[in-house]
């Protein structure tokens, strides 16, 4: 698959802008964040839960000295909790100038898109509110929900989204 | 500097300016002859108009020329400083603020442009740009300054400082313009300085010059030529007429200095100073040491003054080292990270065989030192003084008095105490609120004042100074007070206290509670019941707390304590359940452990413990944090006493930890809600623990 847009990614590059996401899995779906958004993908540490927090608050984790909140995305999405295991990971992401971990069931890959593939006007009902997707991206046979974290993880939107 | 853009340079330097200008134009409505200040004015101007062009902002640029011309009319004595012209620069440094500083358009910016410029032109007599020409004229074939006198000679000594450049000034104009001004008898250009070619900064000004001057001008004239370099480089303009052929040694600047701080003592005169320079010279004593030799001066009263010297100096370069602020912010966070890495490393140590871990341990307590006195270090040019800060309210005291009719003095005491810089920048707003309130609310007018037998002016007065580790600002008005029964109505009408409650302080902190206010008429200034409650946020936000003081009748005094710092803390680490948490020492009274016979439930205020004769009400952090529990009786767990604006609580853990410097982390305030975590840290084992914050703590159980 990877290969494959890569090729792709080749033949149209000379007179097309190409995005690059970062996919990973919750529950059934495959989401993608912008590579540029991605600080780093850890593995799972342990969290210090913080009082009065919303429930997809995790807590905070120590990233290399920094304290940085993660939110559980099964949690965000309202699906059932799953026991974190060896593919559980927390994804760095960079929002506004500060530093969010995303906890994921597994990262997969990093996927190619010509700007053209990415339909960005579709109806469908997703469990996330639809201003926080930039589009959805196909990969082969999957479909692939690209993220806005600009929007998905606003500080504003975090308070609101309780 | 850097990666700074010009703008953003250009504004920085315009804040300060314009700081800078506010304080100078109000001390100058009370002292209007004060040429050094009228100096300074038309500098100030004259910058801001050099650097807004520079940046582009051709608007500013153009208004800034207006006011320097008018300026320079009060300068050279032909406009004498009135109230209308306090008022049109007050008005005229607004506009350049809403103008640089606000965000999006300003509607009325060009009408207010416009009305302004033609108050200045008016001020300068309707034709400005005549007669500035006439009376440039005039001077320049010597009309004022130079008809009749003879010749004088002039020895100049100017030394640049090594970045003049980047000022925008070339010192080669500088000494163009002086040529202009007479004959140039010697010119010595010092090269000495120059280093080698590979070495050189083309950048850097490493030359200085000597130079010998016929001209018929006066010395004022001279100085002109140097106005905008003479404050930051090292000129020296001497009359030499007498003896223009003798030509000096470099003079005793620094020492020269120290006699001068005696002189200005009243320790020494003048010929005692002339006496013992000449004896230095043969000596090579050092001054002080003269003067104490001679027995004009006490070691002490020298002490003393070398002392005041070292100050100067340090002012001096408090006002020119300039570093961005976020460098000093990355080297606390790097300092934060060695801290967190001793921890560390201390952790470490316990679990080596002892005496290994004796010798680990011994050079982890002298690493201890030396980062503790790092940290003091980097703290330190952390911490500015406060006293610009207060200086900008002069401004804002005078408006206020104005326009309530009021006389007000402000008097400032205690300005060179340090802050640090980030308590600085928010304490402004608070301090604006408390001064506001003190002038709308706490003086009363003259005619009050004089009938209840006090000066007819009211004085408002800022105070800082450091005590047990903190900082504390008074703002203090000897007004009418705080009318305590008036707010005990208030209060028990809004149901914040009951009929009975008699403590003073209570009610008085009543003040701090949002939306409550005494003042029957809803003013432009204060009374809309907005503000006290801000000063006590925003000194909460900065970890420290608030208290007020007030008799009836005479005054009320309102009292910020904060910490000494914002980045690092001692703190206590304690366990309950599973989970570690750290309170601020500072907090913490005492640790105890209570018998089961000291240990009750009341109704309605949950558990309490009786210490020393006193009920104190049981806190269990994993109820209130939702954390594990560990010990669930409070006879069996430790508890921690800790105090918080004179309330005490005992707070329930499971076992002390140990006592270590916090570095605080803060917590997005999305992630919680809860006021009583304060922050975060990183502990020795690069797990984070959650810092209890116990004023907030203390407030949040007692609004449950």
């Amino acid at each position: 698959m990877y290969e494959n847009n890569v090729i792709k990614t080749a033949e149209v590059s000379r007179n097309e802008e190409v995005k690059q996401y970062v996919t990973f899995l919750v529950g059934e779906e495959t989401y993608g964040v912008s590579v540029i958004k991605v600080q780093s993908i850890n593995e799972m540490v342990e969290i210090t839960h913080v009082p009065k927090a919303q429930s997809f608050i995790k807590g905070v984790i120590n990233l290399r000295g920094a304290v940085v909140p993660v939110i559980d995305m099964r949690r965000k999405f309202n699906l059932p909790m799953k026991e974190y295991d060896s593919f559980t990971v927390i994804l760095i992401v960079e929002v506004k100038g500060r530093l969010i971990g995303m906890i994921a069931d597994a990262v997969s890959d990093v996927v190619s898109f010509p700007v053209s593939d990415i339909k960005t006007n579709i109806n469908f009902s997703a469990r996330v509110d639809t201003s926080a997707i930039e589009g959805v991206g196909m990969a082969g046979e999957s479909l692939i929900i690209l993220l806005d974290v600009d929007t998905f993880l606003d500080s504003e939107h975090l308070k609101e989204s309780c | 500097m850097g990666d700074m853009g010009l703008t953003e340079v250009f504004l920085n330097e315009s804040r300060e300016i314009i700081g800078n200008l506010e304080t100078d134009i109000v001390t100058l409505e009370e002292n209007r002859e004060d040429q050094e200040i009228i100096n300074r004015i038309f500098r100030y101007f004259h910058t801001l108009k050099g650097s807004s062009g520079i940046a582009g902002f051709n608007v500013i640029y153009e208004f800034t020329h207006n006011l320097e011309s008018l300026f320079d009319k009060v300068r050279s004595g032909d406009i004498a400083v009135n109230s209308d012209i306090i008022d049109i620069l007050l008005d005229s440094i607004d506009w350049i603020k809403d103008e640089l500083f606000s965000e999006g358009d300003l509607e009325d910016a060009g009408k207010i442009q416009a009305e302004l410029t033609e108050r200045i032109n008016e001020c300068m007599g309707f034709e400005p740009k005549v007669k500035d020409k006439s009376v440039d004229f005039l001077s320049e074939v010597g009309a004022y300054s130079g008809v009749g006198s003879s010749e004088r000679y002039f020895k100049i000594n100017a030394v640049f400082k090594e970045d003049i450049y980047s000022n925008g000034i070339d010192p080669l104009m500088v000494i163009e313009d002086l040529s202009n001004l007479g004959e140039v008898i010697v010119s010595n250009v010092d090269q000495k300085k120059i280093p080698d070619f590979y070495k050189m900064d083309p950048e850097k000004c490493y030359m200085s010059w000597e130079i010998l001057l016929k001209t018929f001008y006066d010395e004022m004239k001279l100085r002109d030529v140097f106005l905008f370099v003479i404050d930051d480089n090292k000129i020296e303009i001497e009359n030499v007429t007498d003896k223009y052929a003798e030509v000096k040694e470099h003079g005793y600047l620094t020492e020269k200095k120290l006699g001068e701080i005696l002189i200005e003592k009243g320790i020494l005169n003048d010929s005692d100073l002339e006496e013992i320079v000449e004896e230095q010279k043969s000596q090579k004593f050092k001054l002080g040491d003269i003067i104490v030799q001679k027995g004009l001066a006490s070691t002490k009263q020298v002490d003393e003054a070398l002392q005041e010297q070292d100050k100067i100096k340090k002012r001096l370069e408090v006002s020119t080292v300039r570093v961005d602020s976020a460098k000093l912010d990355n080297l606390m966070n790097l300092l934060g990270e060695i801290v967190i890495g001793q921890a560390s490393l201390h952790r470490v140590s316990e679990d080596m065989d002892e005496e290994k871990a004796f010798l680990l341990k011994n050079s982890l307590y002298g690493l201890d030192r030396v980062t503790r006195e790092f940290q003091e270090q980097i703290m330190s040019i952390r911490m500015v003084p406060i006293g610009p800060t207060f200086d900008q309210f002069k401004r804002f005291v005078r408006d206020t008095a104005h326009s309530l009719g009021k006389e007000i003095k402000l008097k400032v005491e205690g300005g060179d105490t340090e802050l640090d810089k980030t308590v600085i920048e928010k304490i402004g707003d608070p301090l604006k609120h408390m001064i506001r309130n003190a002038i709308g609310h706490g003086i009363e007018v003259a005619s009050e004042r004089v009938a209840k037998g006090k000066p007819s002016a009211g004085t408002v007065t800022l105070k800082a100074y450091h005590q047990e580790g903190n900082v504390f600002i008074d703002v203090i008005d000897d007004g009418r007070g705080i009318p305590l029964a008036e707010v005990k109505k208030k209060g028990v009408a809004q149901g914040l206290i009951t009929e009975d409650e008699n403590s003073k302080d209570k009610i008085l902190s009543l003040i701090f509670s949002p939306g409550f206010s005494t003042s029957e008429q809803v003013g432009d200034l204060s009374g809309r019941g907005v503000g006290m409650d801000v000063v006590k946020t925003n000194a909460e936000e900065l970890r420290g707390t608030v208290e007020v003081k007030s008799k009836e009748g005479e005054g009320t005094l309102i009292r910020i304590k904060l910490p000494l710092t914002l980045a690092i803390i001692e703190g206590m680490l304690v366990k309950v359940g599973t989970s570690i948490l750290i309170i601020p020492l500072l907090s913490v009274i005492e640790t105890i452990q209570v018998k089961k016979d000291d240990y009750r439930t009341v109704e309605g205020k949950g558990e309490v413990i009786l210490v020393r004769g006193e009920y104190i009400s049981l806190i269990r952090l994993n109820v209130l944090f939702g954390i594990d529990a560990g010990i669930q009786n409070p006879w069996e767990a430790l508890i921690v006493i800790v105090e918080s604006n004179g309330e005490r609580v005992g707070i329930m853990i499971d076992d002390l930890i140990g006592q270590q410097q916090i570095v605080i982390k803060s917590i997005d305030n999305f992630i919680t809600t809860s006021r009583s975590i304060s922050g975060a840290t990183i502990l020795g084992d690069g797990k984070v623990a959650l810092i209890v914050d116990i004023h907030g703590l203390v407030e949040e159980i007692k609004n449950n």
